[in-house]
């Protein structure tokens, strides 16, 4: 992050330590509280309470995150610290943050994070914020760490500061490990006379509420479909299709346009800004999933509750 | 059950029973789905994972060693039969033909530990109490008959009635009642396109 290129710096800390973690992230934290930035440390609670006391009296001016309310899933994750940087640069032209990150030790999660550490890179790409993933290298299995790579265009470790000639273009790494959506044969169609957005808003409610879904669920649900649709009309050439169901223990919506659709795997993945709509950003907050894909008959988003 | 042997790892001292019963819920979610409301996790389920995750990793790196439940319920708040439940969904696979000590070749394997499981009904209501507890309620940011109109057209708690059923009740037009509505789907738009809320320890 320089003068000239206020644009996010998305880095890398892999340490073998907790030693190491502080000589690493306590200098890169202060060097920035000493030019007038903001500091922000998210880590868990036993984290911040080491990181507190290394900066002593100076902790009053770090903004201390816990992770233990933003790693839930992706779109919230990112949504949590939008909230963050945001307010921190309220305060402060630039930010730096140390960030660590929870994986959970299931490994059919790990994409889904490595994919959250890709799209960071776009999401936040912004902001004047020089934000340091910190990752403990001691029992972090070995694809998490070599995503690390993947997802970050500057890596520290025990041997310094490394450009990855590993980094990926985040759009190809996210479709790369994106699964291609399965059909879904047992939806079923909601019968519209004349398919408007409140329409699809009142249909959808019946099915929700005859299905059990609780009054919460089901007005996240309305909310999120409200967005799809409106995009559907404003863009997609009307809606075509609204089916409905339930597969893999979710409530399923799919809404079908006409339009030739889009292929942009962060959609709805970006902060909303200035040029960026946030409809879809809104609607993924909402929803547990949404998939979007081509058709014959059309291009559909598909709502997972 | 397979699954769940395959799965199970028990030097983490989740009770078996806790666990099996998780995959023995998932076998049957995914026969009844089509049939059931979704009882996958919900939301709060997941941040509560989430802060078991960072608890564990907290004690993990201070001790070396895994927490038990009883600790794990001190570090976030949850009770023992949530930090059981939350830990069962959130294990890495294991095989049954695994030994329990490792390059012991006398020791049992883990397939031959398993035990019948017998507490789904337990897991059942401590699932449903975690969706019970999600209230993120977000027509606090509505006005009282803003949040009226959209509870009543769309039946959230009770029966639907039409934006004129609703008018007529509240004294309005039709087409007034739906620039209510109106406004407040775009105000609980705008509130969501702000940042999110997360728990800052302070500054």
């Amino acid at each position: 992050m320089t003068p000239d290129n206020p644009a996010l710096r998305h880095n890398a800390l892999v340490y073998q330590s907790v030693d190491e973690y502080l000589t690493r992230a306590v200098p890169f934290l202060r060097h920035g509280l000493e030019q007038g930035e903001g500091a922000i440390v998210a880590h868990t609670k036993a984290g911040i309470s080491m990181m507190r006391e290394a900066f002593g009296a100076d902790a009053t001016r770090v903004t201390f995150v816990d992770v233990g309310s933003a790693y839930t899933r992706p779109a919230r994750t990112l949504a949590a610290y939008h909230q963050v940087y945001a307010e921190q640069l309220r305060r402060t032209p630039k930010l730096r943050a140390v960030a660590d990150v929870q994986f959970g030790p299931d490994p059919r999660e790990w994409d889904l994070w490595t994919g959250y550490e890709a799209v960071f890179n776009r999401s936040f790409g912004h902001l004047p914020a020089w934000v340091l993933c910190s990752y403990n290298a001691n029992g972090t299995p070995d694809p998490i760490i070599e995503g690390v790579w993947r997802t970050h265009p500057e890596v520290v470790d025990g041997d310094g500061w490394t450009s990855s000639g590993r980094f990926e273009d985040p759009d190809r790494l996210l479709r790369r490990i994106t699964p291609t959506p399965e059909l879904i044969p047992q939806l079923r169609q909601i019968p519209f006379d004349d398919i408007d957005t409140e329409q699809v808003r009142e249909r959808l409610a019946a099915v929700l509420t005859a299905t059990g879904i609780d009054e919460t669920r089901t007005l996240e649900m309305l909310l999120a479909a409200t967005e799809i649709a409106d995009n559907a009309i404003r863009h997609g050439g009307g809606i075509a299709d609204v089916r409905v169901g339930h597969a893999h223990g979710r409530f399923v919506c799919e809404i079908e346009d006409r339009g030739p659709g889009f292929d942009d795997p962060v959609a709805g993945y970006l902060a909303p800004r200035e040029g960026i709509g946030s409809g879809l950003w809104v609607a993924r907050q909402l929803t547990w999933q949404i998939e979007f894909f081509r058709s014959p008959a059309g291009f559909t988003s598909r709502i997972w509750l | 059950m397979l699954f769940a042997a395959r799965r199970y790892d028990p030097a983490l001292e989740t009770p078996f029973w806790a666990y099996a019963s998780f995959w023995v819920r998932k076998a049957m979610q995914e026969l009844v789905a089509e049939l059931t409301r979704p009882v996958a996790l919900s939301d709060r389920a997941v941040r509560d994972l989430s802060h078991v995750r960072a608890a564990r990793n907290d004690y993990l790196q201070q001790h070396g060693t895994e927490p038990t439940d009883g600790q794990l319920s001190a570090a976030t708040g949850l009770t023992p039969a949530q930090i059981e439940s939350l830990r069962a969904t959130d294990r890495t696979a294991r095989s049954t033909d695994e030994r329990l000590i490792e390059q012991e070749p006398a020791s049992m394997t883990f397939g031959e530990t398993i035990v019948d499981p017998r507490a789904e009904q337990a897991y059942q209501e401590v699932l449903d109490q975690l969706e019970i507890d999600h209230v993120l309620d977000l027509t606090d940011a509505l006005e009282e008959r803003e949040r009226m109109v959209i509870l009543s057209h769309y039946g959230l708690g009770q029966e639907p009635r039409t934006l004129s059923q609703i008018g007529a009740a509240l004294g309005l037009t039709a087409e007034r009642t739906r620039q209510i509505e109106s406004a407040a789907l775009h105000k609980l738009r705008e509130n969501l396109a702000q940042p999110a809320t997360i728990a800052l320890t302070g500054t």
